[in-house]
């Protein structure tokens, strides 16, 4: 009496997802979903500015935010999926069954996925029905940026993972994930520049694409009266990033998981 | 008679397929030492105390029986199968509580169960029929649909023995099986632990809880500063002879010339009055010993009211080897 890798991983992903049904971490995200959709079609309105005419920049009016919501999903629901099995003790119910930590491994990130590829669909299915109601047309770079979204969904999660495989603590795993990509990569995407460095390999940087395709993004008003120039680099690269931080994150986490000792 | 560390099992033993074999297994945190170089096999069918005070080494080797920690040294194998090369097959055999596992508090324990049986491949029938029998045998019956989360660390404990016998294992390997629980829910697991051995299952149970072990295992072994320093049946290390402890109450206190009465009768090597009145006496021997010591004190005008060991054979010699480790 044996199960396959396939079914033991696809048993690991239902009860994943499980927990986030039933935790307060997805209902929060819901919420937070629901005020970030009300406040983008409420306030223009409220404030007498009319919507923009053109899907591509309606839409573009929420794919401000959509980076910022997929890092939540990354530290929500893949941040300390590893690290707790450890500080929590559940692994001493987990590890002793017949299942390879590999397995293990793959499961919660099916699971992660998942959860954060449901948010970002809610959330670019609420954009598109709202440009479709107020513009009355969809476009291809619709798809494209939620298609961009979902690969920066991959490489966020996978950087998750690994940050989750490496510390010791979820509280230290989930800060420095969102920091990570709020800041940390910020600061270095800001600074690279200044040193003549393209920041083509910094996430933060590529996710630019996500709203560059709704939107080509020209120099913006900058402190002082200057203008800044945002960096973003071009699809295939920025696809290509997205592709290497989720595998070799991914990949670095099974093996410290793998190699990581339930010893406390 | 007890055997020695490096005895072999009075069972005859095919060590490549034992339930257990383990062969100087060895575990270094730093510049710590937690196990030495650990030889032991476990038959087939035998229930098998692992003895030790705390930090003797007993949970770091579970720990790599059950492929939570690496051997630093040494190999685990369990029927055969080395743990660290083919975990999955090794542990599809098993069944484990390594301390008080947590569980997942938002699952309830039937969906714990259905949790573990999916994972070891259990028909969904066969897990819903499981689940009743060992919510059952652990007495988590009323709580089957009730989320972990409002759970004691006694009800966890019950519910990590259930999921160690969803899959009627082969192998039950038990650490401290009954800690946490009140003294009703140590002897019902206990009492589970022997209808398991007496369906002929293998048990690995580490313990400190000498009367448990007594009770419950065929043989023993003794670790202690990561070093095996004993093993042996339980029926044998109890009847074994040398030096026990025993109470002896009069009617009334022993004089001094009595005291030194007692202290004068072959085989007694200690005599120490107790504050009740009592005295404790350290024998050297055997059954025929204590009873010619018990005649020659009423011999003696001693008036005996009670004459009883201190402790349990099993316990004098657990102590008596851990001190002389210590000093080591």
């Amino acid at each position: 009496m044996s199960a396959s890798p396939v079914s033991q991983a696809l048993t690991v992903t239902a009860y994943e997802i499980r927990k986030y049904f039933r935790g307060r971490r997805l209902p929060g995200m819901l919420v937070l979903l629901a005020l970030i959709i009300g406040l983008i079609l409420g306030l223009p309105p409220a404030l007498g500015i009319a919507y923009a005419s053109d899907p591509n920049l309606f839409v573009a009016s929420f794919t401000n935010f959509a980076a910022l919501l997929i890092v939540l999903g990354g530290v929500l629901f893949a941040a300390d999926a590893l690290v707790s099995e450890h500080e929590k003790r559940t692994g001493y119910f987990l590890f002793p069954n017949p299942v390879r930590r590999e397995v293990l491994v793959i499961g919660k990130i099916a699971a992660s996925l998942f959860t954060s590829i449901v948010i970002v669909t809610l959330y670019y299915g609420a954009a598109s029905t709202a440009a479709l109601i107020v513009t009355g047309a969809l476009t291809w770079e619709i798809w494209l940026s939620y298609l961009y979204a979902l690969a920066y969904v991959a490489c966020v999660i996978g950087v998750a993972f690994l940050i989750s495989s490496s510390l010791k603590g979820t509280v230290s795993a989930t800060v420095l994930t969102f920091f990570l990509f709020t800041l940390i990569f910020g600061i270095i995407q800001g600074v690279l520049p200044l040193a003549n460095v393209d920041p083509w390999f910094i996430p933060s940087a590529a996710a630019g694409i996500i709203g560059n395709v709704l939107s080509p993004g020209g120099p913006i008003p900058g402190p002082g009266g200057g203008f800044i120039e945002i960096y973003v680099p071009d699809v295939a690269t920025s696809l290509a990033v997205f592709a290497l931080y989720f595998l070799a994150s991914a990949l670095l986490a099974t093996f410290l998981f793998r190699r990581r000792e339930l010893s406390s | 008679m007890s055997q020695t560390a490096e005895q072999p099992s009075m069972k005859s033993v095919d060590s490549e397929s034992v339930p257990v074999g383990l062969r100087g297994l060895g575990k270094d945190y730093g510049g710590f030492t937690a196990l030495r170089s650990l030889d032991l096999n476990v038959p087939d069918g035998t229930c098998f105390g692992f003895l030790g005070p705390n930090g003797a080494g007993k949970t770091t080797t579970i720990k790599i029986m059950t492929n939570l920690i690496r051997p630093t040294r040494g190999r685990a194998t369990l029927f055969g199968i080395d743990v660290q090369r083919d975990p999955k097959k090794a542990l599809g055999y098993v069944g484990a509580v390594i301390e008080t596992p947590e569980f997942y508090g938002y699952l309830s324990p039937l969906e714990t169960l259905a949790y573990a049986g999916r994972l070891r491949g259990m028909p969904k029938t066969e897990i819903e029929r499981r689940s009743d029998e060992v919510l059952k045998a652990v007495k988590l019956t009323a709580w089957a649909d009730h989320r972990i989360q409002e759970f004691s660390k006694g009800m966890k404990q019950r519910l990590a023995i259930a999921q160690a016998l969803l899959h009627e294992p082969d192998l039950l390997i038990l650490d401290e099986p009954t800690s946490g629980l009140d003294p009703r829910g140590m002897a019902e697991i206990r009492d589970v632990i022997k209808a398991l051995k007496g369906e002929g299952r293998t048990i690995f149970m580490s313990s400190h809880l000498l009367a448990e072990v007594q009770e419950v295992c065929d043989e023993v072994s003794l670790l202690n500063h990561g070093t095996l320093l004993l093993r042996g049946s339980v029926r044998e290390l109890s009847r074994r002879p040398g030096v026990s402890a025993f109470k002896a109450t009069f009617l009334r206190p022993p004089s001094d010339r009595e005291l030194e009465i007692l202290r004068g009768f072959p085989h007694v090597e200690e005599v120490t009055p107790g504050s009740d009145g009592g005295v404790d006496l350290r024998i050297e021997g055997g059954d025929e010993v204590q009873a010619a010591i018990l005649g020659a004190m009423i011999g003696a005008g001693l008036r005996v009211t009670s004459f009883r060991t201190i402790g349990s054979a099993l316990e004098q010699l657990y102590l008596e080897h851990i001190e002389e480790s210590d000093h080591l």
